[in-house]
């Protein structure tokens, strides 16, 4: 899967000129928490974020109410934006995971997708989180069995194998070394139209395959 | 991708009213519209014309005009309020990310540009991108939207692509920006059946790759069926009804929407659900609206309650609608109201004598060569084929359907009959008299017998008359009526028409389209002909005025055993009441024979293109899906054998691919009963193909 696959297209930006109250408020309406600022052409120029926004008093010159206002109702994004260069970017045809892993080492909470400098999109945690779900095949309904297998060439072959040997469909399908258990993987399967019981006792069959984990997904 | 949230919609109108200032106060064109358009979904705008549709579009892109403005209401784009924002915030908030495209390409290019310098401009002057890049980006572009020879193309100039082919420029400007939004007003009113067939399939596709939300404007019903999630009816500035398109056409709510489907030819399986029922009266005009209900004065059901109070928009059953008594109608237990007495379809007698022959007869135009060789006169001589080879009987008080493309030749086939071109080579006979030649050589009473209706009425009617005075004309130059008696005489017609007396001393310009063309009927009828030749009549008109003239011609038919030859670009109009259909293509005709018969198996494969290609108003119906490639050759040079080879998607049906069809004519195949089939493919393997049109048994 493809950032362009998962991306929210066409989503909400704002011009530099706009006031910092209206992009608080165009936040709140539309329950969004990043906006991509943009120039002519779409152009990236930064991002708010709700952090963004939360003014820190030693930005102001004074803490007269009056003086306050005016400065408030005066704030374009752009002094406040998170300026293009400090921007985590991802282009449209990455990986998914590629993009995740520039969100968890970084600690943001969305890319702005961008081809060329123009915004064509936008990925959050959210839809990562959707893509996640996908993957594994959650919305619809299935067994979903977590196979532990030796971290050797051959053994995934085998779990493929006995799934084609029963034609089980296969909706969902990943695969992680296996926690605190080194020299393993897990292989977590989702098979839909099938007993639980059943998918158990067919996947134990295969000599050094453990199943940890069976349940019903609803 | 499955378990998106709910997000905020991309274009969110609300209570939206939008005012002209006229001399003398405003007219409020829309009130209260409201509806909202999420990404990736196609949102279908229905009514007649006049209602409003283009309006709502207009207010979205600002585009109302020096005396329009937004007087109420809010429109939001991405979460952002447009009305009362200056122009340039506007520029920069919808900058590149609403685009629209409108009803004739034509008018959308600009005819003096190069296409890719047009194309290429809205990259270098929005994204400041560079001239080779840009060029680049247009090719892709242009190949996305299945444009044949893309690189080429960029060198035209527009006139030098077919209709199609330019609507497809303009759909690819438009989305060279990725908009978020795009806005389409009518784009495929103004072409072919099987090029607007490809276009819905190609506006599909692309709103589902681009996730881009489309705003759909037609007046047919059909074509929002093929295209559209949702769907929003208006009706005299209102919206009157809103729902999603599986709900509202399985189960209408409003009368008004009741209307609409009643009186769309409906091209389903049997011929008795072809009868069309239209609305009576008019849209009101936007000062003259009815204090109550706005459709009340048009409504079969309306009660006092309907005349006082406006009703507002209610949910019923997952339906938006704005009606009273929704939930009382029932449009199943519909019956025609009285005063619109529907034509009954009698069969004539069919041993009637034979009014009108056609024998091998052809139409070349010559064309001008600009070589020096071809103004001395020593070039060789081109023509274009207009008609080839036309034969065909058509028996009196019978109507004859005739169906294909523009550019067809339909049109000639028509003018040459009626003599306004005269025939190169061949026979036409009518009533025993030869008319192969033009109208200067035949005599005064032959032309009586022979008269026309026009496309369009406005241009056919000279606005200084009054319509008295064009319906008497015919009867005074011809001498059926005694001077004295011809008032009388027009008013009785008019009559007939169902346009009273009070009609007979205005001029066109205070006549609706409807009404024009009901005179314009009169006057094709006044001289008493015996055969009228109808060209188009009612392509022109709003489909609740349609469904009126169709049963008018009907009936005027049977009142005065006039015999009809009828032109229509599609198969649905002149199902019900043609008695046989014949299928142009190219000069050629296809396939010719009863009505009945056209529209089952076996087809001509163009004519089963034909029927694939019409968009029909009911999303259960099952088409099959059958896509002309490429445009229809020049007449100049028609492809040799069958002219229809080069475009068959059956061709490969025949041995060696078909390669008969490049070199030899085929021979007319009878399969009885008058119907014949002008193709190689025997008649044995026609008759195998499925029906075009299946209706899903729930």
């Amino acid at each position: 899967m493809l950032v362009k696959d998962c991306m929210t297209r066409h989503p909400i930006m704002i011009s530099p000129e706009t006031l910092a109250t209206e992009a608080q408020k165009i936040m709140g309406e539309n329950d969004v928490r990043h906006l991509p600022v943009v120039g002519d052409g779409k152009k990236l120029l930064g991002l708010i974020t709700r952090e963004r926004l939360a003014l820190k008093p030693d930005m102001m010159g004074s803490l007269n109410v009056w003086e306050i206002t005016r400065y408030l109702s005066n704030l374009t994004v752009v002094k406040v934006m998170l300026p293009t260069a400090k921007v985590h970017t991802v282009d449209s045809e990455r990986t998914v995971e590629r993009a995740a892993s520039i969100m968890s080492e970084y600690k943001v909470g969305c890319l702005p997708v961008v081809d060329d400098g123009v915004v064509v999109g936008i990925i959050s945690e959210i839809d990562l989180l959707h893509s996640f779900q996908d993957m594994l095949g959650l919305p619809a309904d299935g067994v979903r069995v977590t196979v532990r297998v030796p971290n050797v060439k051959g053994e995934f072959a085998k779990i493929t194998s006995v799934v084609s040997h029963q034609e089980w469909g296969v909706m969902g399908i990943g695969s992680f070394p296996s926690p605190r258990h080194a020299g393993f993987y897990d292989v977590v399967l989702k098979i839909p139209n099938v007993h639980k019981e059943e998918v158990r006792a067919i996947l134990s069959q295969t000599a050094g395959h453990e199943v940890v984990d069976v349940r019903d997904v609803v | 991708m499955t378990g998106k949230q709910k997000k905020s919609p991309v274009l969110k109108v609300e209570d939206l009213a939008v005012a002209y200032k006229v001399r003398g106060g405003e007219i409020e064109a829309v009130q209260r519209v409201s509806f909202e358009i999420n990404r990736g979904e196609t949102y279908g705008i229905v009514g007649e014309s006049g209602c409003g549709k283009s309006t709502v579009a207009w207010a979205i892109v600002n585009f109302l005009g020096a005396n329009g403005y937004v007087k109420r209401g809010s429109i939001k784009f991405q979460g952002q309020e447009l009305v009362g924002k200056s122009g340039e915030e506007l520029r920069r908030l919808r900058g590149d990310q609403i685009a629209m495209v409108y009803q004739d390409p034509m008018q959308a290019l600009n005819p003096s540009m190069r296409l890719g310098d047009q194309m290429k401009e809205v990259l270098t002057v929005h994204r400041g991108m560079a001239d080779d890049e840009a060029a680049q980006h247009c090719i892709q572009m242009l190949e996305r939207v299945y444009m044949p020879d893309a690189a080429n193309v960029m060198r035209r100039y527009p006139h030098q692509i077919s209709g199609g082919q330019q609507q497809r420029v303009v759909i690819a400007m438009a989305l060279l920006n990725n908009p978020a939004l795009l806005v389409m007003d009518e784009p495929t009113t103004a072409l072919d059946v099987t090029v607007e067939a490809a276009v819905l399939d190609l506006i599909a596709e692309l709103s589902r790759d681009f996730d881009t939300a489309i705003m759909y404007i037609t007046h047919n019903l059909g074509v929002i069926a093929r295209v559209s999630n949702r769907v929003g009816v208006m009706y005299a500035g209102e919206m009157v009804e809103r729902g999603t398109v599986a709900k509202i056409y399985k189960n209408p709510r409003h009368p008004y929407t009741q209307g609409l489907m009643r009186c769309v030819p409906k091209l389903g399986a049997d011929k008795a659900g072809s009868i069309l029922h239209p609305i009576r009266g008019r849209v009101p005009p936007p000062t003259h609206r009815p204090a109550g209900c706005v459709f009340g004065p048009r409504c079969d059901y309306i009660q006092d309650k309907c005349r006082e109070e406006r009703p507002l928009l209610r949910d019923l059953d997952g339906i938006m609608v704005r009606c009273h008594f929704a939930e009382e109608i029932i449009a199943s237990e519909w019956t025609p109201s009285e005063e619109l007495a529907l034509p009954q379809i009698e069969a004539v007698s069919s041993d009637s004598e034979t009014i009108l022959e056609l024998n091998d007869l052809k139409k070349y135009y010559e064309v001008q060569g600009s070589s020096f060789k071809d103004v001395i006169g020593l070039g060789e001589k081109r023509y274009v084929k207009a008609v080839e080879n036309a034969n065909f009987t058509v028996a009196k008080g019978k109507t004859l359907g005739v169906v294909g493309e523009s550019g067809c030749g339909k049109s000639t086939l028509i003018k040459t009959i009626i003599g306004l071109e005269g025939s190169t080579s061949g026979k036409a006979t009518f009533m025993g008299f030869d008319i192969s030649g033009d109208i200067s050589g035949r005599d005064e009473a032959l032309i009586q017998e022979l008269q026309m209706v026009f496309q369009n009425p406005d241009s056919t009617m000279n606005p200084s008359y009054t319509v008295g005075q064009q319906i008497g004309r015919p009867m005074l130059r011809f001498g059926t009526v005694p001077k004295n008696q011809v008032r009388g005489e027009v008013i009785k017609l008019l009559e007939s028409m169902r346009l009273g007396e009070n009609y007979y001393d205005r001029l066109p310009r205070q006549l609706s389209g409807g009404e024009k063309q009901r005179v314009g009927i009169a006057r094709a009828l006044a001289s008493r002909p015996n055969l009228v030749l109808c060209d188009e009549p009612v392509s022109a008109l709003d489909v609740s005025v349609q469904a009126a003239i169709l049963n008018l011609l009907l009936e005027v038919q049977q009142e005065f055993n006039t015999t009809l030859v009828f032109i229509a670009h599609d198969l649905s109009v002149v199902r019900f009441f043609s008695d046989e259909v014949a299928v142009m293509y190219l000069g050629q005709i296809m396939e010719i024979g009863p009505a009945d018969a056209i529209y089952a198996p076996p087809y001509h494969p163009y004519t089963e293109a034909l029927l694939s290609a019409v968009p029909i108003p009911d999303p259960t119906i099952q088409q099959k899906h059958i896509r002309l490639e490429g445009s229809v050759p020049s007449a100049i040079n028609p492809p040799s054998g069958c002219r229809f080879h080069t475009r068959c998607p059956r061709r490969k049906l025949l041995p060696h691919g078909g390669k008969i069809c490049e070199t030899e004519l085929p021979n007319w195949q009878i399969t009885g009963d008058g119907h014949r089939i002008f193709c190689h493919i025997p008649a044995e393997t026609l008759q195998t193909f499925d029906p075009v049109i299946t209706v899903e048994s729930d």
